[in-house]
């Protein structure tokens, strides 16, 4: 499986000269199964350019985790929604208000947008995630609510023996205290479990969290607590705090990896999430007599 | 590693509870969609003698024989009627007032007032109960 990061800001675009190599473009990931399907995570504004790399007649599943707009912002832009040839499978989380399209189509609507969703070209398709697991070519997708401000999923993707999780907008520390806490009461616990990746929310520093406790994101310190109780393999740091220029990132991927360390976890093996970085992520074989 | 363990996390709306009444100073309980104990907060560790870590996840029928609901009538609370179970069942609130006994062997009179947890998805996730004490002198809960 690989994944390419298109968009790791967090929050708001954030364009500038300070932020060229960690991106501006707010969420948005590409997982290349190797069955050759792709899956695309959140549709932020990195899925535009995305959206140029692909290819004609392109059959895509977006996956959003919620509503946000920096989750959203992009699918206006993204050019497949422009191709009469294209088809596209948005998936996002149920609600008992209003269908997916119709809370999509708020934003894609005037007087926010010059067109509606029912003017796009492209046949398009808006799903409520099931409660269990379902399939999306060769992967086996699982979502589940997480704690963050408002209804919001992260998802588990599965394909053979490779598991990655991507969860961009979490704060499983809220009230509670993580490394003592017995793993049923664990927001995402489940999700993340012994994932072979796991992308995850990593907003602030930790002296910044305290400023911004309930708002729904992680500081770092959790965000490498959380992963390390799940079990994760490999740690990619995602959602950047738009403030975050990337000297402040480089520096902040120095105290993840010391972090990750004192946790007893290999510091090669957690990163900053970077525009355009590639990743290709393997499984762990299973023990003989596991069941698959 | 491809292998989707069994379920060990609790749904996010009965962690977000638990959160939650970790921080209050009222006497509360949170049970799950069958009912079974699976946390109270400090203050109700106070009111029962006990602190929910030495006590442990509690079916509803263990609950009874340990604490004993005793209704205003004197006799011993049928599991249907208390709060837990109504509003577990109607998805609604529901409020009882009963004595219960506590670790030393103390008998307490409170209200207790169940308010049920429900997703969309998923139904019926548990319920939080809160309580208050309602014969002991100077509490707040004196009513």
């Amino acid at each position: 499986m690989k994944i390419r990061v298109w968009g790791a800001r967090g929050s708001v675009p954030a364009p500038g000269p300070e932020m060229v190599r960690y991106g501006g473009n707010t969420s948005s990931v590409q997982l290349l199964l190797d069955s050759g399907e792709q899956l695309l995570l959140d549709s932020g504004t990195g899925i535009r350019t995305l959206g140029l790399s692909l290819a004609a007649a392109p059959r895509v599943n977006i996956l959003l985790t919620h509503l946000h707009l920096d989750h959203i912002q992009g699918l206006m832009f993204f050019p497949p929604c422009f191709r009469s040839d294209a088809e596209i499978a948005i998936w996002g989380p149920a609600s008992p208000e209003a269908s997916l399209e119709d809370r999509i189509a708020r934003y894609i609507s005037a007087p926010l947008s010059p067109v509606e969703v029912r003017e796009l070209p492209c046949s398009v398709s808006f799903r409520d995630t099931p409660p269990s697991r379902w399939r999306i070519g060769s992967a086996t997708v699982v979502c589940e609510a997480v704690n963050h401000r408002g209804p919001t999923l992260g998802f588990r993707i599965t394909e053979g023996d490779t598991t990655v999780c991507y969860i961009p907008d979490h704060e499983p520390v809220l009230g509670t205290e993580l490394a003592d806490l017995d793993p049923e009461w664990i927001s995402g616990y489940d999700l993340a479990r012994d994932a072979d990746l796991l992308i995850h929310d990593c907003q602030y520093a930790d002296e910044e969290y305290p400023a911004h406790i309930g708002w729904g994101h992680s500081g770092m310190s959790d965000a490498l607590t959380f992963a390390s109780r799940v079990g994760a393999r490999r740690v990619l740091l995602f959602h950047h705090d738009p403030l975050h220029s990337d000297s402040f990132l480089d520096r902040l991927r120095g105290t993840a990896r010391r972090r990750w360390e004192e946790l007893g976890n290999d510091p090669a093996l957690v990163e900053m999430a970077m525009e355009g970085g590639e990743l290709e992520v393997a499984g762990t074989a299973l023990p003989a007599g596991v069941p698959a | 590693m491809a292998v989707m363990a069994a379920r060990a996390q609790k749904p996010l709306e009965l962690i977000l509870a638990r959160n939650l009444l970790t921080s209050l100073s009222t006497p509360a309980f949170l049970v799950d969609e069958k009912a079974q104990l699976v946390f109270y907060n400090e203050a109700a560790g106070a009111l029962l003698g006990r602190p929910f870590e030495d006590v442990g996840r509690m079916s509803p029928e263990k609950w009874i024989s340990t604490y004993g609901p005793i209704g205003e009538d004197g006799e011993p609370m049928p599991l249907d009627d208390l709060p837990t179970t109504r509003a577990i069942r109607n998805g609604r609130p529901a409020h009882a007032s009963f004595r219960i006994r506590s670790a030393d062997g103390a008998e307490r009179e409170i209200a207790s007032s169940a308010f049920p947890i429900v997703a969309s998805e998923r139904g019926s996730s548990g319920a939080m109960i809160l309580f208050w004490p309602t014969n002991d002198q100077g509490s707040e809960g004196d009513e």
